[in-house]
């Protein structure tokens, strides 16, 4: 019964909007694209091997394995050698900062570990570099001003050598964009490792890693119409992180356990794509986000656009939108046929105090709406996303009013 | 059984992720009306998140279990963050009502203003026309006017929560477990194989859920306010027979926990604020003859002076037959036919006639006390 009655299958939904149900929730997830999906499809029926073993089948998956390993490390312009496959976006962030400190030992004997992140960090860092206070080490957390990502601080921050620095690349929650370029230069010229969580910015904005010096890096396969459950570490060195798991060595026992073959060769195939389509998309995407942003703004009374003036990825169209409240608005959205988020999708289903609004708009308390575009989206879709929304907010302010 | 063209409804049902809310949705999808489940999200769990918040109904895992029953039965479920009303009208009273000496009811309060009103006007915005709930009560619709009734079985009759109700909402409410019992919602939950069928009924107040309101008051009081400080033990004659440290921590009708020294069959008869005085004496005492009922809310014509009614003081105690002294839209007062035992200020008084609650108000002080 679970397996017939997906959340899809809404009848009190569906039955107050006949029209298609639109997805505008890309930075959540995503669905499997087509060239991706007959990828792993074919993995799975013939490279079926166990990567370790020594015969004719190990061989196979082993090759299809580096074979996957060499054109994501391509797509992203780094040495086949630095690409660590894990099992999705969440287990990379980890690896990074928890590695980071509890490879220290040793290294830094007697050296209190110190970790730096942003204040707009996604909890797979924020709550790492927590973990991470638990066992003993510092956390320090840069601030905004004015937007802006407070460097001053930054470079305050590195004078005592962290052992690690946390910055994402595109905020998941605005699509803010961190100044990378910037943050990798104060970090490579004090020799402070950085990582960046990169998985709302790969075939989103241009990036080279050929460029911009970033020692660890983080991709998962969702967010770009690959697979769930992969992802990869992009580490350039693996010198001083400790691993999380334990077992049978692989991934040069940074992340051991058998390979998942399909999900790296669909993971490398849906980074290849995203990053070669990246130009024409970014644009499709950035031209579809501007005409919603432009029309909601012009007929919500009150409504901020979050990062609105700063650089921002061409997906992500966050709002505050005041006098209403986000679940309120979301529940009104899914029943008119838009399923869109809060600040992010939490455990809980509810909107928790968004970390990353807070940290950009200190004290502010209206409703954040997330739309995030993507490839099920096209400009036929305009009118409809501007009328249902502009009309669930008009409802509900209209019965909030005293 | 099975809902005609013309009742069926859009249902917004507050879902706890308890057994008696999962059912309650799964009879109304079984009528054939459109269900669509809620449930509020109350307070801050980050600073709460204890292995006790996880096990009461509201938590994390509360949210949860009614998303998983909403899946199992094919319906939409959207959590719905009322803490600020919630704080407002359930937490806020709760405290200052403690703090005056008084002993609240906080879940009359959430019935009155969280789940039904604030849950509903979220409702209305998704296109709903009715709400839910599974408290076992009964709505009776054949008489023109909406009558609320208690539920058939009385060991889980709940009316006794349910008199604040504004009464304009009283006819979009929908109380499927009215005429159940709980073996036989339990029962319903495993037929249907709800993951909740067999899960334990909560009993602390879900804001507490350690069960210790010290403790709590502690936190939302300041340390200088009266019900914090020590104070006199007196009995009914005005002795002092010892010290307690708060009066935040006792209730009318309390036998345990008087400290060392007293009479062993002595009990809490009265809390006095303003001398932060807690009296005790012998069980007969806690008899009073009358009470003046505030905050009264009717569900339907306010009674006249001379009406005789049926008077609730207490969840799961009998009511007693009364008198109406006197009346006007906010206050009642009341004259027990025979002596009334442990009569509460800050508790519910639910009036009734038969089964049918008129209406409801808080015991603001008590009459005819014999000392």
């Amino acid at each position: 019964m679970q397996s017939e009655s997906p959340s899809v299958h809404n009848e009190a939904a569906g039955a107050r909007s006949a029209a298609e149900p639109i997805y505008l929730d890309h930075a959540a997830t995503t669905p499997v694209r087509a060239e991706v999906a007959a990828v792993m499809a074919a993995c799975q029926a013939e490279e079926f091997g166990n990567p370790s073993s020594g015969h004719r089948w190990g061989r196979r998956a082993r090759g299809r394995l580096e074979e996957a390993r060499a054109t994501l490390a391509a797509a992203v312009g780094v040495e086949t050698a630095s690409v660590c496959f894990t099992r999705g976006g969440t287990e990379s962030d980890n690896l990074a900062v928890l590695g980071s400190v509890r490879g220290m030992d040793g290294v830094a004997g007697g050296h209190r570990a110190h970790v730096v992140t942003s204040a707009v960090e996604h909890p797979a860092v924020s709550a790492a570099a927590e973990r991470a206070v638990r066992e003993g080490a510092r956390h320090t957390v840069v601030g905004f001003e004015e937007g802006e990502f407070d460097l001053d601080a930054l470079r305050s921050a590195l004078r005592d050598r962290p052992a690690v620095v946390s910055c994402m690349w595109v905020n998941n929650e605005t699509g803010l964009e961190l100044p990378l370029p910037e943050i990798a230069a104060e970090c490579r010229s004090r020799g402070v490792r950085l990582h960046s969580d990169a998985v709302q910015a790969v075939g989103k904005i241009p990036l080279s890693l050929a460029d911009v010096p970033v020692d660890l890096f983080t991709v998962t396969g969702h967010k770009i119409c690959g697979p769930k459950g992969t992802g990869a570490l992009i580490a350039r060195s693996r010198r001083g992180i400790a691993p999380l798991h334990f077992g049978g060595g692989q991934e040069d026992g940074l992340r051991p356990g058998t390979e998942d073959v399909a999900g790296a060769a669909g993971l490398a195939e849906a980074v290849r794509l995203a990053v070669a389509e990246a130009p024409a998309e970014s644009n499709r995407l950035a031209a579809l986000r501007d005409d919603v942003e432009s029309r909601l703004v012009e007929t919500i009374s009150g409504v901020r656009v979050n990062a609105g003036g700063l650089r921002r990825a061409p997906h992500i169209l966050s709002l505050a939108i005041p006098g209403i409240d986000s679940d309120t608005l979301l529940a009104t959205l899914d029943a008119d046929g838009i399923a869109a988020s809060g600040g992010s999708a939490c455990a809980s289903g509810s909107s928790a105090p968004s970390a990353s609004l807070a940290a950009l708009y200190p004290g502010d308390t209206a409703a954040s709406l997330r739309l995030s575009f993507g490839r099920l989206n096209d400009e036929r879709q305009v009118g409809r996303i501007v009328t249902v929304v502009a009309d669930a907010v008009a409802r509900i302010r209209a019965l909030w009013a005293p | 059984m099975n809902a005609g063209a013309n009742d069926r409804r859009r249902i917004l049902v507050a879902m706890s992720g308890g057994v008696d809310s999962s059912v309650a949705a799964a009879m109304l999808v079984e009528s054939g009306h459109e269900v669509i489940g809620a449930t509020m999200k109350t307070f801050c769990y980050s600073e709460e998140e204890t292995a006790a918040s996880r096990k009461t109904c509201c938590g994390l895992e509360g949210i949860h279990d009614a998303r998983q029953v909403a899946d199992r039965l094919g319906i939409p479920h959207y959590v719905f963050d009322v803490e600020e009303e919630f704080t407002r009208d359930v937490i806020d009273d709760f405290v200052s009502e403690y703090g005056r000496g008084r002993t609240p009811n906080p879940c009359v309060r959430c019935n009155s203003n969280t789940k039904f009103r604030d849950l509903f006007r979220r409702g209305r915005v998704l296109g709903c026309d009715g709400v839910a709930s599974g408290h076992y009560v009964r709505l009776d619709r054949s008489a023109g006017e909406p009558r609320l009734l208690r539920g058939t079985d009385p060991a889980k009759d709940q009316s006794y929560f349910l008199w604040g109700l504004p009464f304009e909402l009283l006819g979009l409410l929908h109380f499927p477990l009215g005429e159940l019992t709980k073996p036989e919602v339990r029962e319903r939950a495993r037929a249907l194989g709800l993951i909740t069928a067999d899960k334990p009924e909560s009993q602390e107040i879900c804001f507490v859920p350690t069960g210790n309101y010290r403790d709590f008051l502690e936190k939302k009081l300041l340390p200088t306010h009266p019900a914090l400080l020590p104070g006199a033990i007196v009995d009914h004659r005005g002795r002092v027979l010892g010290r307690h440290s708060g009066y935040s921590g006792f209730t009318v009708g309390q036998r345990k926990g008087l400290g060392g020294g007293l009479p062993e069959r002595y009990y809490v008869l009265e809390i006095r604020p303003d001398t932060r005085q807690v009296v005790v004496g012998p069980r007969d005492l806690l008899d009073v003859r009358g009470a003046q009922v505030g905050d009264v809310n009717w569900l339907a014509s306010p009674p006249r002076p001379g009406t005789k009614l049926l008077a609730q003081v207490r969840y799961r105690s009998a009511p007693h037959r009364c008198r109406v002294v006197d009346c006007d839209a906010n206050s009642v007062e009341l004259r027990f036919e025979e002596p009334a035992r442990a009569v509460t200020p800050g508790q519910s008084s639910v009036f009734f006639d038969g089964d049918r609650v008129v209406g409801g108000g808080r015991i603001s002080r008590v009459m005819g006390s014999s000392y």
